[in-house]
């Protein structure tokens, strides 16, 4: 095995370009994030993901993400982003 | 000259605390932020060189440097109902740029990039009155291939002898760490050993040691963060650190440390 490929954080391969702008976008963009809580499909059309992607980032499955060449930390913060917007859980902000 | 030293725990849940989180864990860290708010107020510094990785907000996958200064006159972000500014010091920001280069460091230099909350976590709770300007400095933490922990701690020293030639008062601050691994599937169990035997080589003045690490062994511990602390260890030669707090959560470890130099 190539030691790198054990890597919690590896480079991302070109081809999952799309996939990690689209995680980019729900982190760091507040009108995207709107967009993807609105409809999630379009949104991701947005980014032109394929059918694989769009099937994990549905499901907020990720292992799944991750196997399509996602950034785990875009995953992470993704998902906290996506539950601090919809009011899921509670903050407590200071 | 350098007038301080410190490193500081970023993790967002210490500012959006979920339920998930330990509420006394969280004040804790936030007790150590304010003894460094008061140290700060004593080493009335000029600046505030904060070195932390951006995470992947001003630096996507479009562009990635290895290290960048924030040359601008002010720097800005937004992390969820957070809003924040702080002006940078733009003589000593441009000094770092201009000798950092002079002295065969390639930096990235930006006059416009969002500033992480990376940044902001610990200025939020550690930041004196009256307000002190900032010198933003990104190290590459999450986008393989990072820099070597030798080639930052290189950065760190050269970041010492150029601060210290300055007539400002300024301290240096790293943001991150320590052992946690975000977005993967070790998010749960931290190497906290890991850490106590960093910190123990930190309180022990043997910060040095820290430069022959490899990426690797970074990654394993969840420790890619520890580049901020190794750019400073660079910077603070054989001082001893002193540790405000190391408190384990079920998912990071925080910890706030000052050098005494």
């Amino acid at each position: 095995m190539d030691p790198v490929n054990e890597m919690h954080y590896r480079f991302p391969p070109a081809s999952a370009y799309p996939l990690n702008r689209c995680l980019y976008a729900l982190k760091s963009d507040d009108a995207f994030r709107a967009r993807f809580l609105a409809d999630a499909k379009a949104a991701m059309a947005e980014h032109g993901l394929d059918a694989e992607a769009q099937a994990a980032l549905l499901g907020a499955n990720r292992d799944a993400l991750v196997a399509c060449g996602a950034h785990p930390y875009l995953v992470f913060m993704a998902d906290l982003r996506l539950r601090m917007a919809r009011g899921t859980g509670t903050f407590e902000y200071f | 000259m350098l007038v301080g030293a410190f490193a500081c725990a970023h993790t967002p849940q210490l500012i959006a605390r979920p339920e998930t989180e330990d509420r006394e864990l969280v004040l804790r860290v936030h007790a150590a932020f304010a003894r460094v708010r008061r140290r700060l107020e004593m080493l009335r510094p000029d600046a505030i060189a904060v070195v932390a990785g951006d995470h992947v907000e001003a630096f996507f996958l479009d562009a990635v440097p290895a290290l960048a200064v924030y040359a601008g006159a002010d720097a800005a972000g937004t992390f969820g109902p957070y809003e924040y500014r702080f002006p940078v010091h733009e003589p000593l920001a441009r000094a770092v740029v201009e000798q950092g280069i002079e002295r065969g460091f390639d930096l990235l230099y930006t006059q416009r990039a969002r500033l992480d909350y990376a940044f902001f976590v610990p200025l939020h709770f550690t930041m004196p009155a009256p307000e002190v300007p900032i010198v933003p400095l990104h190290v590459n933490v999450y986008l393989p291939p990072q820099p070597t922990p030798r080639r930052c701690h290189a950065w760190g020293r050269a970041l010492g002898e150029i601060l210290g030639a300055r007539p400002e008062r300024v301290v240096l601050m790293a943001s991150g760490g320590m052992s946690h691994y975000p977005g993967t599937d070790r998010y749960a169990s931290p190497d906290f050993d890991w850490d106590r035997r960093v910190l123990d080589t930190l309180r022990d003045g043997r910060g040095a040691e820290l430069a022959a690490l490899t990426g690797e062994e970074l990654d394993k511990a969840g420790n890619v963060e520890l580049r901020t602390w190794i750019t400073v260890l660079g910077a603070v030669g054989a001082a001893k650190a002193e540790v405000y707090c190391y408190e384990p959560s079920w998912h990071h470890g925080n910890a706030v440390v000052e050098w005494t130099l």
